[in-house]
């Protein structure tokens, strides 16, 4: 045997020798359990418990943010072949790492946490935003013929809650009320593993607090008499009667757990008006920054998975089809102070030893290029090859070669580069080149989930990356690269 | 060394044999894999090692022969095809041909019959898998003093003849199996289609099953959504193109085999191959497939063929030709899969356990294997009348039993013994539906309107734009103003609808006539006293709420009716005009100049629903049938299905995110608000009516004399709205109204 079998071929093989002997030796080991493939390696040590997702939606240019190029200040009748970057380099706090003007506060946080200048979104053809983000957060190209669930839901549903009262996948920051927004919906979803395991949604970070606690208007004794009442009337009802019933008994215990949450002092973590007034402004540029403020208190007081969105609506936000460059400074100057401030905050008072901080968006942006090289995909936006009005300068493109992805805490090795992009066009990624697997696979990693984590579904085991398979990047963690 | 086929698994690796028949300890195959993972000799070498569990029955293998099994990929058992045609047993003294069989059942595991309901339990029992609703109080008394002994059967006929209602109950379960739905991704680039007219007309006038199978394989443009699947924009992985969707649909809903598994790899669950899977997906293709193993083609063109291929051929030159005959083979007598599985679903939609469990792998063991084959014979015999199958059902006393108590959730599965029904939580359709009969409406708006009167009105609001592009409107105030003309001629009556998204004041001719507060409802409005002849002008002032943008919109249409029996509509469209800027004092006047004022937008109809009763015609409609209304987020917490994917089974456990949302959720507390306002004004003087009725309503029985108690203390306040909501909600979250008993 001196190839390697292939996953598939593998299976078929073990099902012909179970068709041969398995079925005349009248065995009764179930079948199903050499065609899956449930392990019991030892557990993974984990380094992180908490997990907070930086959102940056719409596909932020990684030329413009986190790795830029070239500075080709704006004249008329510039050639939008020369722009690669519209704004100057400043230096950070790491030696020789540089990002783009208007990141300085994320660059002076930058010996707590790693870049990746590599990431390589999948090709998936004619380009829709919600399409690769569904794909970056459930690691599954839709449609997929179950319902995939989403990173958090599967760490939700793996490790359950840290604080028992808050909800172990809380998303924060996106509507769905705008453009795409059955799209989005669809991965903000458990998918098949239950409505149970999905994202506890708070849209405007700054009303969390009405999330979790009792239905407004109503006093705290009124919610403790009315919950009495709803018991004593249930336990008093002829249903009751004649012995136990599992049905009865887990919606009873759901309605206990809930009345328990929403009375709970935990509530106060989700209440903004908690933080100092200075403290609220720094983080307050919006309502991405509010995202993080409360992101930290969640973090602080036990929250497992929670995201912060940058918010997608076609066209807004980072999804800049015109007028790039003014674009791409009033989204850095949303995200900069609250992110480089979110950092320190759990750094200060030790929880970012344990809490994996992570930057990413579905793609990145280019001036010309389209898709990625060699694999054309339709152009979306006209982009003249002279540009005569600013409107035109800028990244209006969609670019899947290249793009950043920020790691802070959890085991994160502190001021690492990793992977690189050509410094001329295409800025793919030319060094180390990391696919979406490796992400989710280096999430777990952190975790400390084991990385074949499957669930069976319809009969065959689906796992948390497509077959089992993308490998955590141990280079990240400062442990030996195993080949 | 190739080991996927029997050559190369004899012929071994380069340095010969690998297997030693009956010798594991002699075969280089087993020792390799059998080695410490770490060792330089360990097979495979790359990837993962085998399991201990893998390993041990490559031995078992090796020492039972190392035989090939050619062609035999059939390891997993598989049903019959035909229905076996059972007899019925004679010796049993019911009557009821389900109940003989049951009843040869339960002495052959020496059980005793369950206790059948009594009438209050079994009416609520029907009315809800009939038609989803809850009956009237005044209903179950006549039920009960009925003295007719077949007034079961008689008020299961009744219900059955109420043809909306029983369509607007199983249009869910429909759209659940056919992936069937009102949003979802897919619309946006135009890569789905509906199905629900469709549908609802099927089941309005019970179509015999036979018939709408044939009418979604081979489609008209109404009912083609089903096997057209769902597109996404740009390139999707082999196993999904929308031809292999089909056929894994097909599979799935009608035939209860999984196709999925075997689209991508030979199936792992079942005994399908990649041929087969592709070569069913092929019927739908207009051109040759090529093969795809795990996403990469393995130059092997497909060859047209259905799963079954003994009921007939289905290979023709065109994609139409072929689904005519795959049409014509599905529903064929001879193919008791189809008509085994859907007989199996109703089963279980009206028992809680399929008799074949999970109902999508009908492969797997029937625990009453009679039982089945007779019902979809029977259903076979009748024409395929999907309402006579339930009738079967239902008037058996099967049905009727008391549901049984199960201590934990593995009662239901291997070993499963037939009881009794299974207890079942309503459905998420079922609960709002239920809320909306007893206190206020959960929804005034529907995503498909069977009566599908057109009004040419537009949803309107102020144009709002963010660098260059459309964008939802910030909340605050905005303007409007709409002026039209009338003729000479006498009005014999002029009415008004409107309905704004989040509320208005509304001016006719500078007079306040109306203002809302509640989008989601219509306001009705008598205006022919208000109208002159010449300029009139309409005037809204609109307030869009919230505290970061979204969406609102003004909807308005007004009737007019001449005396000579002419009429004139005037209805909120794009020739309206609106400001965000305080206009001076006289804007809702003719007199005003509004030539600084822009043109609204259009704001569409994504985000809001049909309001049922935005209608100048026929009854005013009290609520929106849940089952016709958009996905909401109530529903989905309560476990309605987002249908991207066919869906079989819900789930019915309870979960810590649907009791939030019944215990703060503002928009289920809303519906209690406005529902004790309500009653209040109706049943206010009377304490004593408003428990009685919340009991019958709700649970259909009167309260007992301690709970009609706790209820009165309760009413004793002050505070009687909080009071009564708080009343509402104890009864919505008890065990008892959330099961069916």
């Amino acid at each position: 045997m001196d190839k390697d079998l292939p996953i598939n071929a593998r299976r078929d093989f073990v099902k012909k020798m179970a068709a041969a002997s398995l079925s005349a030796a009248s065995t009764s080991i179930p079948l199903a359990s050499f065609l899956s493939s449930c392990t019991s390696d030892p557990a993974i040590t984990s380094k992180a418990d908490t997990i907070i997702l930086l959102w940056m939606a719409g596909g932020m240019a990684h030329t413009e943010t986190f790795d830029p190029k070239a500075y080709v200040p704006y004249s008329k009748g510039v050639e939008s072949k020369r722009v690669l970057s519209t704004f100057p380099k400043v230096p950070t706090i790491v030696d020789g790492l540089h990002f783009s003007q208007g990141l300085e506060s994320i660059g002076n946080v930058m010996d707590k946490g790693a870049i990746i200048r590599s990431y390589k979104s999948a090709d998936l053809g004619h380009i829709l935003h919600t399409r690769h983000q569904y794909h970056w957060h459930t690691c599954y190209e839709p449609p997929q013929s179950v319902q995939a669930p989403h990173l958090g839901a599967w760490i939700a549903k793996e490790l359950g809650p840290v604080n028992p009262v808050i909800p172990p996948f809380i998303a924060m920051g996106q509507r769905f009320t705008v453009g795409e927004a059955e799209e989005l919906k669809a991965f903000h979803s458990a998918g098949f593993l239950g409505s149970e395991y999905g994202p506890f949604l708070i849209p405007d970070p700054s009303t969390g607090l009405d999330s979790v606690r009792p239905p407004q208007g109503m006093s705290l004794k009124r919610f403790e008499a009315r919950y009495k009442l709803y018991k004593e009337l249930a336990n008093k009802s002829k249903i009751m009667e004649g012995g136990s019933d599992y049905q009865r008994e887990s919606l009873m215990r759901s309605m206990e757990q809930s009345y328990r949450l929403l009375n709970s002092p935990e509530a106060k973590v989700f209440d903004l008006g908690q933080e100092p007034k200075e403290v609220y402004n720094t983080y307050n540029t919006g309502r991405f920054g509010l995202g993080c403020l409360l992101a930290k208190r969640l973090a602080m007081n036990g929250g497992r998975f929670i995201s912060v969105s940058t918010e997608y609506e076609p066209f807004l936000g980072w999804d800049t089809h015109e007028n790039g460059h003014i674009r791409a400074a009033k989204m850095k100057a949303l995200i900069d102070r609250p992110i480089a401030q979110l950092i320190k905050d759990l750094d200060e008072s030790g929880h970012l030893d344990r809490t994996l901080i992570i930057l990413a968006s579905e793609f990145s942006r280019d001036a010309i290029m389209e898709g990625r090289p060699g694999e054309p995909v339709q152009d979306q936006v006209d982009q003249p090859d002279i540009i005569e009005d600013e409107k035109f300068y800028g990244m209006h493109r969609h670019f899947t070669d290249g793009s950043s992805i920020l790691m802070w805490g959890g085991g994160i090795k502190k001021g690492l580069v990793y992977g690189k992009t050509a410094d001329e066009r295409p800025c793919s990624s030319i060094e180390n080149p990391v696919v979406i697997d490796q992400v989710h696979q280096s999430i777990y990693h952190a975790l400390g989930m084991h990385p074949e984590t499957n669930y069976t579904i319809e009969g065959r085991p689906f796992y948390t990356t497509p077959d089992g398979q993308g490998k955590p990047i141990l280079d990240l963690f400062g442990e030996k690269l195993v080949s | 060394m190739v080991l996927d086929n029997k050559r190369g698994v004899y012929q071994g690796g380069k340095s010969g044999p690998i297997i030693v028949a009956g010798r594991p300890e002699e075969s280089e195959m087993f020792l390799r894999v059998s080695l410490p993972p770490d060792h330089d000799d360990v097979m495979p070498k790359k990837g993962k090692v085998l399991k201990d569990s893998e390993i041990r029955l490559i031995e078992l293998w090796i020492k039972n022969g190392a035989k090939w099994s050619d062609g035999a990929l059939k390891i997993f058992p598989e049903a019959e095809l035909a229905l076996s045609q059972p007899e019925l047993p004679k010796d049993s003294k019911e009557s009821h041909p389900v109940d003989k069989i049951m009843d040869s059942y339960f002495k052959e595991k020496k059980l005793k019959w369950p206790e059948v309901v009594d009438d209050r339990t079994f009416i609520r029992r029907a009315y809800l898998d009939i038609l989803g609703l809850l009956p009237e109080p005044l209903k179950i008394d006549q039920f009960v003093t009925d003295r007719d002994k077949e007034k079961r059967a008689r008020l299961i006929d009744e219900l059955l003849g109420d043809t909306h209602n029983y369509t607007q109950h199983w249009l869910s379960f429909w759209n659940d199996i056919l992936r069937n739905d009102y949003s979802g991704p897919g619309f946006i680039t135009g890569g789905r289609k509906q199905i629900t007219d469709w549908l609802y007309k099927s089941l309005l006038e019970n179509k015999p099953y036979n018939v709408m199978v044939k009418e979604l394989i081979n489609p008209t443009e109404a009912s083609e959504g089903f096997i057209k699947g769902i597109k996404w924009r740009g390139l999707v992985n082999a196993s999904q193109r929308t031809e292999m969707q089909a056929a894994q649909n097909i599979g799935q809903s009608l035939m209860g085999v999984n196709v999925k598994c075997a689209s991508c790899h030979n199936s792992f669950v079942s005994n399908l191959t990649l041929e087969q899977s592709y070569g069913f997906a092929s019927i739908f293709a207009d051109s040759l497939m090529e093969l795809n193993r795990c996403d990469m083609p393995i130059g092997k063109m497909a060859e047209v063929n259905f799963l079954y291929p003994e009921l007939g051929s289905v290979e023709a030159e065109s994609v139409k030709e072929r689904l005519l005959l795959l049409s014509e083979v599905m529903v064929k007598p001879e193919n008791g899969r189809l008509y085994r599985t859907i007989t199996n679903r109703f089963w279980k939609r009206l028992m809680g356990r399929g008799i074949v469990e999970p109902v999508d792998e009908m492969d797997n063991e029937p625990w009453n294997a009679d039982l089945l084959d007779w019902l979809a014979a029977d259903f076979v015999h009748s024409g395929l009348d999907i309402k006579q199958l339930l009738k079967t059902i239902m008037t058996s006393k099967s049905y009727q039993l008391e549901t049984t108590r199960l201590e934990n959730q593995e009662e239901l599965q291997k070993g499963y013994v037939f009881d009794g029904p299974i207890l079942r939580r309503l459905s998420a359709e079922q609960f709002s539906d239920a809320v909306s009969q007893i206190v206020a409406p959960m929804y005034y708006a529907a995503a498909y309107d069977p009566s599908n009167e057109d009004l040419p009105f537009k949803r309107i609001w102020h144009r709002e734009i963010k660098f260059d592009r459309d964008v939802l409107p910030e909340p605050g105030k905005r303007y409007f103003r709409n002026s039209f003309n009338l003729d000479d001629k006498k009005i014999r009556a002029a009415k008004a609808l409107i309905s704004v998204d989040h509320s208005y004041t509304l001016y006719l001719n500078g007079k306040k006539i109306s203002e809302g507060t509640d989008w989601r409802k219509v306001d009705r409005l008598e205006v022919a006293d208000k109208l002159v002849q010449g300029k009139n002008l309409l005037a809204i002032e609109g307030q869009n709420e919230g505290a970061i943008a979204n969406p609102a919109g003004i909807l308005f249409a007004m009737k007019i009716q001449y005396e000579d029996g002419t009429q004139l509509m005037v209805t909120s469209n794009d020739k309206w005009k609106s400001t965000d800027k305080l206009p001076e004092a006289g804007w809702t006047g003719t007199k005003f100049d509004d030539d600084s004022w822009q043109g609204v937008r259009n704001y569409g109809s994504s985000n809001w629903d049909k309001l049922v009763n935005f209608t100048f015609e026929g009854p005013i409609r009290e609520f929106a049938r849940a089952s016709l209304v958009k996905q909401h987020p109530f529903m989905k917490v309560m476990g309605r299905p987002t249908r991207e994917n066919v869906a079989t089974t819900r789930d019915e456990q309870a979960t810590l995110l649907q009791a939030l949302e019944l215990t703060n959720g503002e928009y289920f507390n809303g519906v209690l608000r406005e529902g004790a306002t309500e009653w209040l004004k109706k049943y206010g003087a009377s304490h004593e009516d408003m428990v009685l009725n919340l009991y019958q309503r709700t649970l259909g029985r009167n309260p007992t004399e301690k709970e009609r108690g706790i209820m009165l203390g309760v009413l004793q306040t002050d505070e009687k709205e909080e009071a009564l909501q708080d009343l509402f909600w104890s009864m919505f979250i008890s065990p008892e109204f959330q099961f069916i008993y």
